[in-house]
């Protein structure tokens, strides 16, 4: 019950603010603990397209912390192929009950412009990421061309 | 059990009570001496009672911070009543149980709305811990309930996003509406607060409730009176000396890791170095003999035994290539394999031959009795030998932990010291072993002899690298 509520409010919130960054938002009538959304960052070098992300909600919220997956593949040193990422926000031990969706969200797009090579999910590529900036930008360049989703235009 | 007053020969027993009980360790001579005290849980509640009520008075606070304050310093009473004194208002701040800064509610309404559940209720409806955030009645007492579910109780924090102060137990319990919860609550914030205090540690052994305190938080050989586990005071896994707490685990972790790669060692039968036929091991003794063709050889190495007399015993020492800085990545990949596979054989086969060594005491329970029966000695004649499988047992448990900190020791005089000794040891826990399955007579003289002997190789090796 609780998370019905607070969730519809969220949704009605986060539709309103009509975030730059965070578009598309659907959510199916019947279960609104699975949102989709399209992640368009504005920084380089993802911003050449947009990532599809599933955010899933357990029966407990907001007592225990939502779930974010990455439809899209990507090439950051923080999200795994499997589209898992590493995000403290919403990890069992940090979560806060009164953390906004739209705070998990603004967090996760933080992320994503700006890795965190300390605590990988792929090793490689945040050696890469410390490394040589530059290859790694051109790597992620190429392989958001490749895979990403196409930005909304308006 | 300590003697009572009820003895009518008061004081016949007293001035040498140390006759009574030979095998306790002394503090004096004994590199493994540990005082401890076994506790029931209840015993251990009112411990834990007495030091929040002395805490209590001499501050002037009540139970439920004093709880706080103790769990979040590590029962630490002196550190606290200091620091106290210095500054009273900062050790709240720093113990995470007052805000530096309270959050102000500037609302003039008669209505809130809980920033958890997006409910509207009145003001009084609402209620906060000490740092000021705001929350129904509801979602505090969902948020707890789910909390202990998680095994969480002394460690729960306001809801709030980034807020870390600790919400006190009176709180907790009041929010609460189920009382099967407080009850959770209660058992586990007990476990928190004996695992918390440097002092205390439950008994590992399973279904075991006793708890352990001990003065001095050490890495220290610790027996359970009721389920026997020994286990070390410091860490609660097995008793590991001479190796430390952290080398063990480093070492277990290893061993878990590479698995799959030692799994090929754990055979059970080899065959003969001369005959080739094929030996089954039985007993915990290295030095095996091939029934067939009577070659004396070494289980752990195949060699020949005479080769592990106990001056050149070289057994259990690793020899490295001198010129592996040189070498390929490959063959120092290889060697380091090779050298951890060294270790682990050893550390493995001691620990399968203590299993072994288990049949050899059944084996020998049955041989006395087969003697006894034979009007061959008496039960106390052949006391001695069940004595000397008893030490036989502690001496090859210290040789197998010497086996992990030989494998991380640094190279240099100090682990050729080691190594030595561990040789000594070796060499002198296999005669020992020898000579237990097979002793047929009641002349204990040549075998008290060997037991003192491995016995004082393994003190000198204690006292020498037992660092704490």
């Amino acid at each position: 019950m609780a998370a019905t509520r607070r969730l519809q409010k969220e949704l009605g919130d986060l539709r309103k603010a009509d975030l730059k960054t965070f578009r598309n938002i659907i959510v199916d009538e019947s279960n609104i603990l699975k949102w989709e959304g399209l992640i368009v960052p504005d920084q380089v070098p993802f911003n050449k397209g947009a990532f599809k992300v599933e955010i899933n909600f357990p029966a407990e919220y907001p007592f225990k912390p939502p779930k974010v997956t990455f439809k899209t593949k990507i090439y950051h040193p923080n999200i795994d192929e499997k589209g898992q990422v590493c995000l403290p926000i919403i990890s069992p031990e940090h979560w806060k009950p009164a953390t906004k969706t739209d705070q998990v969200i603004q967090s996760l797009i933080a992320l994503v412009q700006e890795p965190e090579p300390g605590h990988p999910l792929r090793p490689d590529l945040a050696e890469e990421f410390t490394r040589d900036k530059k290859k790694f930008f051109k790597n992620a360049d190429e392989y958001t061309k490749k895979h990403s989703e196409k930005r909304p235009t308006d | 059990m300590d003697e009572d007053d009820e003895d009518d020969y008061c004081g016949y027993y007293d001035n040498d009570t140390d006759d009574l009980d030979i095998d306790k360790p002394k503090k004096s001579d004994d590199p493994e001496y540990f005082e401890f005290d076994l506790l029931h849980l209840e015993d251990a509640e009112r411990l834990l009672n007495e030091e929040v009520e002395a805490l209590c008075s001499k501050l002037k606070i009540d139970p439920s911070l004093a709880k706080m304050l103790l769990q979040v310093h590590g029962w630490n009473k002196e550190s606290i009543i200091e620091r106290h004194i210095i500054d009273h208002g900062k050790l709240l701040v720093d113990s995470k149980i007052k805000p530096a800064v309270k959050y102000k509610d500037t609302c003039f309404s008669n209505y809130r709305t809980c920033p958890v559940c997006y409910l509207t209720v009145q003001k009084d409806q609402m209620y906060s811990i000490s740092c000021g955030h705001q929350f129904c009645k509801e979602c505090w007492d969902s948020f707890f309930q789910i909390q202990i579910q998680q095994g969480i109780t002394t460690g729960i924090e306001c809801m709030e996003k980034d807020c870390n102060i600790l919400v006190p137990e009176d709180f907790i319990c009041s929010a609460l509406s189920k009382p099967d919860f407080r009850d959770r609550y209660s058992t586990r914030s007990f476990t928190d607060h004996i695992e918390g205090h440097p002092q205390l540690r439950f008994c590992p052994g399973p279904n075991c409730s006793v708890i352990v305190r001990a003065k001095e938080n050490k890495a220290k050989k610790v027996e359970c009176g009721q389920c026997k586990t020994i286990f070390c005071f410091k860490c609660g896994i097995d008793y590991h000396c001479p190796t430390d707490c952290g080398t063990i685990k480093k070492w277990l972790t290893k061993c878990a890791d590479d698995s799959e790669t030692a799994n090929y060692i754990s055979a059970n039968t080899k065959d003969c170095p001369k005959c080739h036929v094929c030996i089954e091991k039985n007993g915990g003794c290295n030095h095996v003999q091939c029934t067939k063709c009577k070659h004396d050889f070494c289980w752990m190495c195949l060699g020949d035994w005479k080769a592990h007399g106990s001056e050149y015993y070289e057994c259990s020492r690793y020899k490295e290539n001198p010129n592996i800085a040189n070498e390929s990545a490959h063959a120092q990949a290889r060697e380091a394999l090779k050298k951890y596979l060294f270790y682990f054989e050893r550390w493995e086969n001691h620990s399968k031959s203590l299993e072994l060594e288990e049949q050899t005491l059944l084996k020998i329970t049955s041989r006395i009795q087969d003697k006894v029966m034979n009007n061959a000695g008496t039960w106390i004649d052949w006391q001695y030998l069940l004595d000397a499988a008893g030490l036989l047992r502690k001496c090859r448990y210290s040789l197998q932990y010497t086996y992990p900190y030989a494998y991380f020791m640094e190279k240099g005089a100090r682990k050729q010291l080691f190594e030595y000794q561990q040789a000594q040891l070796e060499a002198e826990v296999e005669n020992l072993s020898w000579k237990v399955e097979r002793a047929e007579i009641t002349d204990r003289g040549d075998l008290e002899n060997q037991m003192d002997v491995a016995e004082k190789r393994r003190q000198t090796l204690l006292k020498d690298f037992l660092e704490i």
